[in-house]
């Protein structure tokens, strides 16, 4: 038959409003709609992120040093490239007479923003402010209590309002602050008395390049003119390295969660296709007798089933598309990304073509065993039970699992953590076809139960045409879907509890001068005596070079850094101590006596030790303030990370870097009951170029974010449980069609509607009973994997939450399977018959 | 198990004929071995010129194309179509290209030129089965078998359709082959043939 007239009949057998292929329709929708939106999400912030490189960084290379700011040989070297743009950020108290705010300063030159504007409230554009006035960020304005024209206290200056920042284009390279950003001109901190030799505050010195200079060839260059400077580097390709991860990881996360929402869908496709061309049987062996043979029989329903696939892929695609804008929009405030609609056509034919695939995988073995119905089956009730035509499977679900394989790794951009995913997406399928037929086994040995009803129970498990197989595919993956999200959920929540920690001081105070510590306790003692300050000097270094004395790896010829070095990279905080750190246990060596003067030593983090194979006796030498300063490492000392305070990777002896222009950081803990505005007011008074921190605001804002990620996790994984619910609805609607038989015959013999009821409930109890366990493994295992691999989180599942998520799932089960066999119940026996 | 044993049976072309005969006696087995339903294991079997032994499932399905019509007893009309529709896929498969036309001249023929565009869950019992005998005829097939055409229908619907049946067979001048248990149509066809426990236990002309 050629495909024109398969295409005649498959369209006029197709109904126009695909009865029986709509689980089909109804499980690609969700899956292609899932991919299509992650696909078109995830392009429109990197297509944002890579278009705007230059106006996120503010330049196309940016220089970061703690401390200092570039000398004049580093600004003339990097003037020979284009216009520079220098700049400080740090921690500031931002006061008025009636509260104190920390917030973080950004002091810019004229020639701020080189690329993109700075719009303020109002809508004008403006650069650096003018001397004396400051742009405040809307919270910082807000927290102020103070709006345009009125005045509030930095440091040792007053400074105007000249307006509220609306938009500030490099706010997200700038990282995370714990204050809001308030924008002044360059000699504002210097005349605040923030930035002396000691405090802690950061250079950010930008380049707009005049010509076409490669950006990492400048920072070679500059690395290559000035060595052991400790520069930080940020171009305009990874201006927000930060952003980029986030985005990478929600978008591989957000993959995953589409790819698994397709091959629940997938199940809920074959068990569509299978119900669909089991319902046509008499039609099939209609064709057939017509002259039909089995090939025709292939091509009329591949194309119909085809047909349900593209219309139902397609609408994904649209949906897909039409919800983007509203996710760019909840996702605006923490990503740059376009919010008009994207048409990503690489994402939207990744997303199609994965759906067709997984359609064309699970719809190829209904469909080789349709072209099998035998014509017979019209002329006679029992014909010979159907040959299992894997061969012809074989082929196109070979070819779709390797496309989809395919599209999974190329597209990704962690090819093993998707091969993983998939592999064991493969491995599930595996086990739950197995316990099918381990079920349908077992049921069939099982010895008859006295009980009528069990009996039957046990008998619709086993019997021939039992659909137990797709049932546990489908209840398990069902059930597994909710076993994950609640595990998922609860773990986040685990992580979110155990970031606020029980015992956390009131305040941490920034830069306080050395010689002002007595004056310093004294005020915190005067306000409460009870009160525990804890008071560490604070100085930034870069490692240059590390390990054996004769033979020093220098950090800067390393191609990349040991796994797990990361204190290795730029500059990290450092302190001196005479007596070992709080909460800190020494494992290795000895601790230096008090007032050593002896050789410079170091105390080092283990774990750094063994990520860079450092011995107790090895060499660190370090740059401070721009002179190379080496230590002996006379011990491994272990941190607890989990503890609010300070904790250092590198403890210096005090005659190793005490003598370096440096301030002190504190933390004070307040007896219960003690208001903390008093000493915050004081506090800020009395040291204008220290940041006082109050933990308790930032703690909350530091869990609204966790909360926010925690729920965009959530909300995506609810596409895969709407796919299990789908999945669902439609094996349990598939049972009942093959029960309805035994349902009107029963009923004939006088079967009540209770004894039909407990019929059902028993049949699903049991099924639902064995994939309960089942699917409480599977379940946490993927989110395990989630949140420990993909997201690495700690694994803080609440199990009694889980169990009764589970138990609500079970009962969800049993719900749709008595609701689906409701209306059989009310049928007359007698209608019921003759329509059969 | 052998369903049927050393059945001997010429049906010369044009002729009418009536297979008899209590259930499980191999009436069905019979017609499904000689209208290519299902393959017999082994003896001799030439079908309008064709050797039905030799052919596997797909071949045999393409030799009934336009060789072999077909009216079953519950109808089985595709609920999904038409009655048109019905009528000319058949024809359709065969690959003519006059499908459509035939289908509305054969429907009219049997009396339902007016029934064109209505599904089968719109026409009664009578007038699917009328559709099924014009679905059966209208690709001219010199063979035809009807399996109990009558049994789910009333009397007087079941003896209309019978005229229908013969009638449009007289006009074609197809073989007519029809199971039944009805001696009363039996015996307007020109030869009856009854089988016991898969053999013919007689094989009479109607006088």
């Amino acid at each position: 038959m050629p495909w024109s007239t398969a295409w005649r009949i498959a369209r006029r057998d197709l109904n126009g409003r695909f009865q029986g292929l709509r689980l089909l329709l109804v499980c690609l929708f969700l899956g292609v709609s899932a991919l299509a939106a992650i696909g078109s999400l995830t392009s429109a912030i990197r297509g944002e992120l890579g278009q705007q490189g230059q106006v996120l960084l503010g330049g196309d290379l940016e220089v970061e040093v703690w401390q200092r700011a570039l000398n004049e040989e580093e600004l003339a070297f990097l003037e020979q490239y284009g216009t520079v743009s220098p700049g400080y950020r740090l921690q500031a108290m931002a006061t008025t007479p009636e509260v104190a705010v920390p917030v973080e300063l950004k002091a810019v030159d004229t020639n701020y923003p080189m690329y993109g504007a700075l719009t303020l409230d109002g809508g004008s554009t403006f650069g650096a402010p003018p001397p004396g006035q400051a742009f405040l960020a809307p919270g910082a304005a807000e927290r102020l209590g103070i709006g345009p024209g009125e005045k509030f206290t930095l440091g040792t200056v007053e400074l105007m309002v000249a307006g509220i920042i609306e938009d500030e284009p490099d706010r997200l390279s700038e990282g995370f602050a714990l204050g809001q950003t308030v924008i002044v001109a360059l000699d504002t901190p210097e005349r605040a008395g923030l930035v002396v030799p000691g405090s802690m505050f950061q250079s950010k010195t930008r380049v707009a390049f005049a010509g076409g200079d490669d950006p990492r060839d400048v920072q070679d260059a500059m690395e290559k003119a000035f060595p052991g400077s400790g520069y930080d580097f940020r171009t305009r390709d990874r201006a927000s390295p930060g952003a980029e991860r986030f985005v990478g990881r929600m978008g591989e996360f957000l993959t995953l969660v589409g790819l698994a929402a397709l091959v629940i869908a997938g199940i809920g496709i074959g068990g569509g296709v299978n119900s669909y061309l089991e319902a046509r049987r008499k039609s099939i062996a209609t064709l057939k007798i017509l002259g039909a043979t089995s090939g025709d029989i292939t091509r009329i329903y591949a194309l119909q089933i085809g047909i349900a696939a593209l219309v139902g892929a397609g609408i994904g695609v649209l949906a897909g598309v039409s919800v983007t804008p509203i996710l760019a929009r909840s996702l605006g405030e923490l990503l740059p990304v376009n919010t008009d609609l994207v048409f990503d056509l690489l994402a939207l034919l990744r997303a199609a073509a994965f759906g067709l695939l997984v359609a064309l995988v699970f719809a190829a073995p209904p469909l080789a065993r349709a072209r099998e119905f035998p014509a017979m089956a019209l002329m006679r009730a029992g014909v010979s039970p159907l040959r299992r035509e894997w061969r012809l499977a074989a082929l196109p679900v070979a070819g779709g699992l390797i496309g989809i394989a395919a599209l999974a790794l190329v597209g990704s951009p962690d090819p093993l953590l998707s091969a993983g995913f998939l592999a064991g997406a493969a491995v599930l399928l595996g086990v739950l076809a197995l316990l099918g037929w381990a079920i349908r086994k077992a049921a069939a040995k099982a010895p008859r139960p006295a009980n009528p009803i069990v009996r039957a129970a046990l008998a619709n498990m086993h019997r021939p045409g039992a659909a137990t197989g797709a049932l546990v595919t489908a209840l398990g993956f069902g059930l597994a879907a909710f076993v994950l999200l609640a595990a998922i959920q609860t773990s986040l929540d685990g992580n979110i509890q155990r970031s606020v920690p029980e015992r956390a001081p009131d305040f941490f105070v920034l830069d306080v001068p050395k010689g002002s510590l007595e004056e310093f306790r004294s005020l915190v003692a005067s306000v409460s005596p009870e009160a525990e300050i804890t008071a560490v000097p604070t100085m930034r270094a870069a490692v240059l070079a590390f390990g054996p004395e004769d033979s020093m790896q220098v950090v800067a010829e390393l191609e990349e850094l040991p796994e797990g070095a990361w204190a290795l990279n730029g500059e990290r905080g450092i302190t001196y101590s005479e007596t070992v750190p709080d909460g800190n246990v020494i494992v290795e060596g000895k601790w230096w006596g008090a007032n050593h003067s002896g050789e410079p030593l170091v105390s080092i983090d283990e774990d750094l030790a063994a990520a860079a194979d450092l011995k107790v006796g090895d060499m660190i030498t370090i740059s401070l303030l721009g002179v190379e300063r080496s230590a002996r490492i006379a011990n491994l000392r272990r941190i607890d990370w989990e503890s609010l305070g300070f904790n250092n990777v590198f403890v210096f002896s005090p005659n190793a870097v005490a003598d370096a222009p440096h301030n002190l950081a504190a933390t004070i803990d307040l007896p219960e009951g003690v208001g903390t505005g008093g000493l915050l007011r004081d506090l800020v008074s009395a040291f204008p170029s220290s940041s006082v921190i109050e933990v308790g605001p930032i703690l909350t804002e530091a869990r609204a974010i966790l909360d926010q990620v925690g729920l965009a996790i959530l909300a995506a994984a609810s596409v895969a449980v709407l796919a299990g619910i789908a999945v669902l609805l439609g094996a349990i609607a598939a049972a009942r069609a093959s029960r309805t038989y035994d349902t009107v015959i029963l009923r004939v013999l006088g079967a009540s509607t209770r004894q039909l009821l407990a019929l059902q409930f028993a049949e699903f109890g049991i099924l639902a009973l064995v994939l309960a366990g089942v699917s409480l493994l599977m379940g946490t295992g993927l989110a395990w994997l989630v949140i420990t691999q993909l997201f690495e989180f700690d694994w803080l599942p609440d199990w009694s939450r889980i169990l009764a998520v589970l138990g609500g799932g079970l009962v969800l089960v049993l719900g749709f399977a008595l609701a689906a066999s409701l209306p059989l119940l009310r049928a007359r026996p007698a209608q019921t018959l003759r329509s059969l | 198990m052998e369903i049927l044993r050393g059945i001997d049976l010429i049906v010369p072309q044009g002729e009418t004929l009536a297979l008899l005969g209590p259930s499980g006696s191999g009436k069905i087995s019979l017609m499904a071995v000689l209208s290519g339903l299902e393959r017999a294991s082994s003896g001799a079997l030439s079908v309008a010129g064709e050797d039905f032994i030799v052919l596997d499932e797909d071949a045999l399905a393409r030799a009934r194309r336009g060789r072999i019509g077909i009216v079953l007893q519950a109808f089985h009309l595709l609920p999904t179509m038409t009655a048109q529709e019905n009528v000319a896929t058949p024809m359709e498969l065969a690959g003519k290209g006059d499908a459509w036309e035939r289908a509305a001249a054969e429907l009219d023929a049997v009396g339902l030129g007016h029934r064109l565009t209505h599904y089968p869950t719109q026409l009664s019992g009578g007038e699917q089965q009328r559709v099924a005998i014009a679905r059966a005829i209208a690709p001219r097939p010199p063979l035809i078998f009807a399996d109990e055409p009558t049994g789910n229908l009333d009397h007087t619907t079941g003896e209309s359709i019978i005229d229908v049946l013969f009638t449009r067979r007289a006009e074609t001048g197809a073989t007519l082959i029809i199971i039944t248990h009805d001696e009363h149509l039996a015996a307007r066809c020109d030869r009856i043939v009854t089988l016991g426990d898969g053999l013919i236990v007689s094989d009479r002309k109607v006088g």
